[in-house]
């Protein structure tokens, strides 16, 4: 696993095409490659407590980027890959995260309509849609939640909640999951998980 | 100053007595959002609702903008720049680049340019070294640390409920010392908890204290600005009613303290107006949450008190503007009549339908606030009905007497100068 890492490492740290601005995808595409060993194959990830990436909001995902390699969201697995990203990685690692097509088929969980319909409730109290959207894809920094798998749903908020992790958006994850307890974050997270795909 | 902090306690306690005294007292207290501040929880976990919680239907998704995540880079800027307006004989031009979430600045004795920033949880420090600028990242980590200062070779540092020196700061870039904290009595909550630090001529620091949420009766604690003598730590409330205020400065003419405050939000697109104000006396209450924009009563904080109670400002400066950063022009660079005016940085709107502010507001006043003037002095970056490819956030003074303005979404800071 160490050596894996290291060998990870360096391929990330590669010199990056810095003088160009845009992101680039195809840029992107090559600098993900590490990324895809936890992250699933075309950004869809079938590993526990590791989040989906395919279709994520562009925005979202750069800022997660910032937030890894300043050391503002600590996690052991990220931060040796990530240490050394320029700029330009993270916005070509954004763009090209965002270009794959989003997908609803994360969920290990059964459906269990009551603690959904909790779950819904708890959403609908605390205005999730407000930054998420009504289909909750997020907007911007606002990140795409739908569907995301339920286990990586349950740390993300627990991580809010606790501020293990920072809050875009001025401070609203934060508050949003301040007031939440265990239970209500399994609800929300079953809810999100397990919405049906959206008909576009 | 007794008897008004003495009536203020028991504004907040006000909703406590009705819900005790009258058989109604339930649906009252319901009704009226309050929030009992005296345990500590309440300040590791305040209110969810502070702004998310008062909007309409019709104002439904107008979130928070976050900038883009990396700072804009250097060619793209410039080309940004040539949409900002100035009056004729002004030139806009990018001074340091590559400053993530670039707030609050301030000079040192030897020319240092410190910086805050805000989740970039940086402090940064430009040096100048014949026309060359470099950007360094002195300090890491810090929450929210908007609001820097510095006095006496220290370089002060707001890290959202510490006042925090760095002693020597300019010879130690490479370094930084250990800081010491100079003040601590202060709430740990983010929300409105970021603050901007204006020093006076005995060195005592005015410090915002903004509540955590948008409307509601705030904790007494809270809603003031404080003026603080970091060297003993001493304390006292210059201003109560205050709600989000993140800029001020001290008019050179008279040595009076005038602040920049947003608005609580959710009304409407077009009010309240948020304000430039003037404090003449101490203690003086500023009208929130009961009065907005010294004429709109709130229409369920307002609880029986009338504007009339409290200072109105001296300057409406617009709905959802979002002031912020601002000082006094005191160089002689820019044409006579720009003397003593006041620049304003204003940050723009987050939540109205079409965005407004994001430029650079003038003020030309007297000292006792008679006959204010405001007009556009530079703008230009709001791109659309909803975006912005930068946001000012501060202004200070450089040396020459051009303008420095910081932008937080850009990660940039501009230089306005004048030739006639």
């Amino acid at each position: 696993m160490t050596i894996r890492m290291v060998t990870l490492a360096a391929i990330l740290s590669l010199p990056a095409v810095s003088c160009l601005a845009a992101a680039d995808i195809a840029a992107g595409q090559e600098k993900a490659k590490p990324c895809l060993v936890c992250h699933g194959e075309n950004g869809v990830s079938s590993m526990p407590g590791i989040p989906s990436l395919a279709g994520q909001q562009d925005q979202f995902l750069q800022w997660q980027l910032i937030f890894f390699r300043t050391g503002r969201r600590p996690n052991p697995m990220m931060a040796p890959l990530i240490a050394d990203i320029t700029d330009q990685d993270i916005r070509d690692l954004g763009a090209y995260f965002h270009s794959l097509p989003y997908t609803t088929a994360t969920s290990d969980e059964s459906p269990n309509p009551e603690l959904a319909e909790k779950g819904k409730l708890i959403v609908q109290q605390h205005h999730c849609a407000a930054c998420h959207k009504d289909d909750f894809r997020g907007e911007r920094a606002a990140a795409a939640i739908a569907d995301q798998r339920q286990d990586y749903l349950v740390k993300a908020l627990t991580d809010y909640r606790s501020a293990a992790r920072p809050s875009t958006g001025v401070a609203a994850m934060s508050e949003a999951a301040s007031g939440l307890t265990d239970d209500d974050i399994v609800a929300v997270s079953h809810y999100l998980a397990t919405l049906p795909p959206v008909k576009k | 100053m007794k008897n008004r902090s003495f009536r203020f306690s028991l504004a907040a306690a006000l909703p406590l007595v009705l819900a005790a005294a009258l058989p109604s007292g339930k649906a009252v207290a319901e009704d009226l959002k309050h929030y009992d501040s005296s345990k500590p929880s309440f300040w590791a976990h305040p209110p969810a609702d502070w702004f998310l919680g008062d909007e309409t239907e019709a104002q439904k998704g107008l979130a928070p903008p976050s900038g883009p995540a990396t700072p804009t880079p250097l060619d793209e800027l410039q080309a940004d720049l040539k949409r900002i307006k100035l009056p004729p004989g002004f030139k806009i031009e990018v001074y340091a680049s590559n400053i993530p979430q670039a707030r609050q600045m301030a000079w040192g004795a030897n020319g240092t340019l410190f910086v805050g920033s805000f989740l970039a949880t940086n402090v940064y420090a430009v040096t100048d070294q014949g026309g060359q600028r470099t950007v360094k990242t002195i300090i890491k980590g810090l929450n929210m640390p908007t609001g820097v200062a510095f006095r006496d070779g220290a370089l002060y540092v707001i890290d959202i409920d510490k006042l925090l020196r760095y002693d020597n700061a300019e010879a130690n870039l490479d370094k930084m010392p250990a800081p010491v904290v100079a003040y601590d009595d202060m709430p740990p909550y983010t929300s409105h908890g970021w603050k901007y630090l204006v020093t006076d001529k005995n060195g005592w620091m005015y410090i915002p204290f903004g509540p955590p949420f948008n409307i509601g009766i705030p904790p007494t604690s809270v809603s003031q600005i404080r003026r603080v003598d970091p060297k003993t730590g001493l304390a006292e409330i210059v201003a109560l009613g205050v709600r989000n205020s993140v800029g001020g400065d001290i008019d050179p003419r008279s040595g009076d303290y005038w602040f920049t405050e947003n608005a609580r939000d959710w009304m409407s697109d077009d009010t309240p107006s948020d304000k430039l104000n003037h404090i003449t006396r101490l203690g003086e209450h500023f009208g929130y949450p009961y009065c907005h924009e010294g004429d709109i009563p709130d229409p369920k904080f307002a609880m029986g008190h009338k504007c009339s109670e409290f200072t109105p400002p001296v300057v409406k400066l617009g709905a959802h503007v979002a002031p912020l950063g601002m000082k006094f022009y005191t160089g002689n660079q820019f044409p006579k009549q720009y003397k003593d005016n006041i620049f304003i940085a204003e940050h723009g709107s987050w939540n109205r339908h079409k965005y407004q502010g994001g430029r650079i507001e003038r003020v030309v006043v007297d000292p006792d606030g008679k006959n204010p003037h405001q007009e556009v002095f530079a703008s230009g970056w709001i791109t659309g009905e909803r975006d912005y490819f930068g946001r000012p956030v501060d202004i200070l003074q450089a040396p020459d007497g051009s303008l420095l303005v910081s932008d937080d979404w850009a990660g940039a800071i501009y230089r306005i100068s004048y030739k006639k």
